[in-house]
């Protein structure tokens, strides 16, 4: 655990450094960069002369469905339409928990997701996708 | 004086308009029903509502969001009296004493005196706001380009400071958040900076998908890690007004809570976080018998209480007067101001003068239909307390989902959210602190403008800073601030702070 945290916090260093590659003009990101490599090597450092506590066990299972449920999402609002993506995000996203009744999930993401068509659709005419498949907007 | 009655009067007359009204409702209801509810706070909560106010007249969209950021202080109480758990961040400190009044079946005068201290604080705050703008906004006029970026420092000094944990920690990500801010067109000359080659970050990150990331997407990974547990108390509520004497033995902590939330509130940099904490702090010290506190005192309730209302109210200050936001919900109030085409600083007050004065109206007007409205409805949020996390969480993603996406019509945007929702829950499980990410975000670009005209008008000196008294000044405190943080005998007390 103490190796996973200290690699860990190297790896948060060595990312925006990487970021390098691409700085258009002024010297503001320049710097900006060096100090974040700086304060990330420093921090680092510190991470690994001290023992920590290790950052726990991480649950993949929360963090792979939560994420997926708004990839997912932005997948699919434009070419499907809300019809689709409401329910889609809602149950990918509903698989995250362990105790889920699958049921109830069903239900109320179909509730759900007509509350949000009304609201936002019709409510304030916003302009998201409803079905364009079904009915073309 | 005068003066002081006749905006006060515009104020009233523009925040009674019955559409105004309404607003300043909804909003402190929503804001109460996010306050309520574990594991969503006000920032993805007004987040998500941006687009609602599309469509509102900017004063009335912006009397909404201020409703759901101070009604969200207020539902947080309910949370951590009943429940044990803070509703909000600011509300860590009530679960101390106010759960186990709770425990000790005097749950409804501990949610009495929060709702009346909060209302207390709330109006001298307002009072405070309407007194200080005028001769703020008269300095702000005087503030040159290196005033701004030193103002800027300071306040990017104090939010660092003030994060919990380690300094360094915080430090960096100050600089993760500016560097973020360079993302995206040059100001000056258009070339693409940092984007990757990838056309959708041309513009730069958009601030709602950040924030929706670290605090709306990052939240609920993070609920979902840690199982809850939610220490309901299912005895009566039983009477929520307070004895006389209950209320004397708690009126001079919510004197001193007002006071100090209020001071803490105007510094740059999420001051008002800190109030609770200080105050529970300073009532402990004051106290005759400090042994009664965590065990159910009711001025550790009191003070704390008022004392994240006042802080939360003054922290208005800065944006209104300066144009720079002092935490993560106050740069949303910035990008709500954008979109309806206002740019915050010292002119709203000058053009716009219904909207500020309406706005500081509202306030009032919200606190005191928190305190009517918060009340009787108190069944009402114990029975939503009791709503399971696997159904709400679902909800929530679906609405931060449409939120994002209906900003900008972007389903481009959905996708960054997501990975700024992976990258907050690995900053929360390496012990960073998302808060002055967001903030050296917002003032990043400003900051990078001020800065480059500040250096023109000096012909590239960096002595300017130094020459003109009030930058040198405030960079001064920002650096006096700092090195007294790593002092390491004050260093010791903040652990200490941050602990009870």
């Amino acid at each position: 655990m103490v190796a996973l945290s200290a690699f860990a916090l190297w790896q948060t260093a060595e990312l925006p450094v990487g970021t390098l590659r691409h700085f258009g003009p002024g010297m503001l990101p320049r710097a900006l960069v060096a100090l974040v490599g700086v304060s990330g090597l420093l921090i680092a450092t510190g991470g690994m002369l001290r023992h920590g506590e290790g950052i726990g066990r991480v649950s993949l299972r929360g963090m792979v469905f939560v994420l997926g449920g708004a990839v997912a999402f932005g997948l699919s609002v434009q070419p499907l339409g809300l019809v689709v993506a409401g329910p889609l995000v809602m149950l990918i996203v509903s698989a995250a928990s362990a105790e889920q009744r699958w049921l109830d999930s069903l239900i109320f993401a179909a509730l759900l997701s007509l509350f949000c068509l009304a609201l936002f659709r019709f409510g304030l005419s916003q302009p998201i996708p409803v079905a364009p498949w079904l009915i073309g907007y | 004086m005068g003066d002081f009655i006749a905006n006060l009067g515009l104020g009233f007359t523009t925040a009674l308009s019955l559409s105004n009204l309404a607003l300043c409702f909804t909003g402190c209801l929503i804001g109460t029903l996010v306050g309520v509810l574990p594991g969503i706070g006000p920032i993805a909560t007004i987040a998500m509502l941006l687009p609602l106010t599309f469509k509102l007249d900017p004063t009335g969209a912006l009397i909404m969001l201020a409703g759901i950021y101070y009604g969200a202080q207020y539902g947080g109480s309910t949370t951590a009296i009943l429940a044990n758990i803070p509703g909000e961040a600011t509300s860590v400190v009530t679960t101390l004493d106010g759960h186990q009044m709770a425990r000790n079946g005097r749950a409804g005068i501990a949610l009495g005196i929060a709702a009346l201290g909060s209302f207390f604080a709330g109006t001298v705050a307002t009072m405070v706001i309407a007194a200080l703008g005028v001769p703020l906004t008269q300095v702000a006029l005087l503030f040159g380009p290196a005033e701004y970026a030193a103002l800027m420092a300071l306040g990017l000094t104090f939010s660092v400071v003030l994060a919990r944990g380690s300094i360094l920690k915080s430090l960096a990500m100050v600089f993760v958040g500016l560097l973020l801010s360079t993302i995206g067109a040059d100001l000056e000359t258009g070339q693409a900076r940092l984007t990757l080659g990838l056309e959708s970050l041309s513009d730069g990150v958009k601030f709602v998908v950040l924030a929706m990331g670290l605090f709306g997407f990052a939240e609920i990974l993070r609920n979902l890690a840690q199982p809850e547990s939610r220490d309901m108390i299912n005895a009566p509520i039983g009477k929520l007004l307070p004895s006389w004497s209950e209320l004397r033995q708690s009126f001079p902590a919510i004197l001193r809570g007002t006071g100090l939330g209020a001071a803490l509130g105007i510094l740059p940099g999420n001051g008002a976080v800190l109030a609770p904490f200080a105050s529970y702090a300073l009532e402990k010290k004051v106290a005759a018998d400090p042994t009664r506190f965590g065990k159910g005192a009711i001025e550790g309730v009191a003070g704390p209480e008022s004392a994240n209302n006042a802080g939360a109210q003054t922290a208005f200050i800065p944006l209104l007067t300066l144009g720079i936001p002092p935490n993560a919900v106050m740069a949303l109030m910035v990008g709500a101001m954008t979109i309806h085409g206002i740019i915050p600083g010292p002119q709203v007050m000058t053009k716009r003068p219904d909207l500020f004065w309406g706005m500081i109206a509202s306030m009032w007007i919200g606190n005191l239909m928190l305190l009517i409205i918060n009340l009787p409805l108190i069944g009402l949020w114990v029975r939503l307390l009791k709503v399971p996390y696997r159904l709400m969480f679902p909800a929530i993603m679906l609405f931060c989902c449409i939120g994002v996406y209906s900003v900008n019509n972007s389903p481009g945007d959905v996708l960054m959210t997501a990975a700024f929702g992976l990258f907050g829950f690995g900053l929360f499980k390496l012990g960073f602190e998302p808060a002055p990410l967001v903030l050296a975000f917002v003032l990043g670009k400003l900051l990078e403008e001020k800065l480059r005209q500040a250096l023109v008008l000096s012909r590239g000196s960096f002595t300017t800073f130094v020459e003109k008294p009030i930058a040198a000044g405030l960079l001064l405190i920002a650096l006096v601030v700092l090195l007294v943080a790593i002092a390491p005998a004050v260093r010791r007390g903040r652990e200490q702070a941050f602990k009870e």
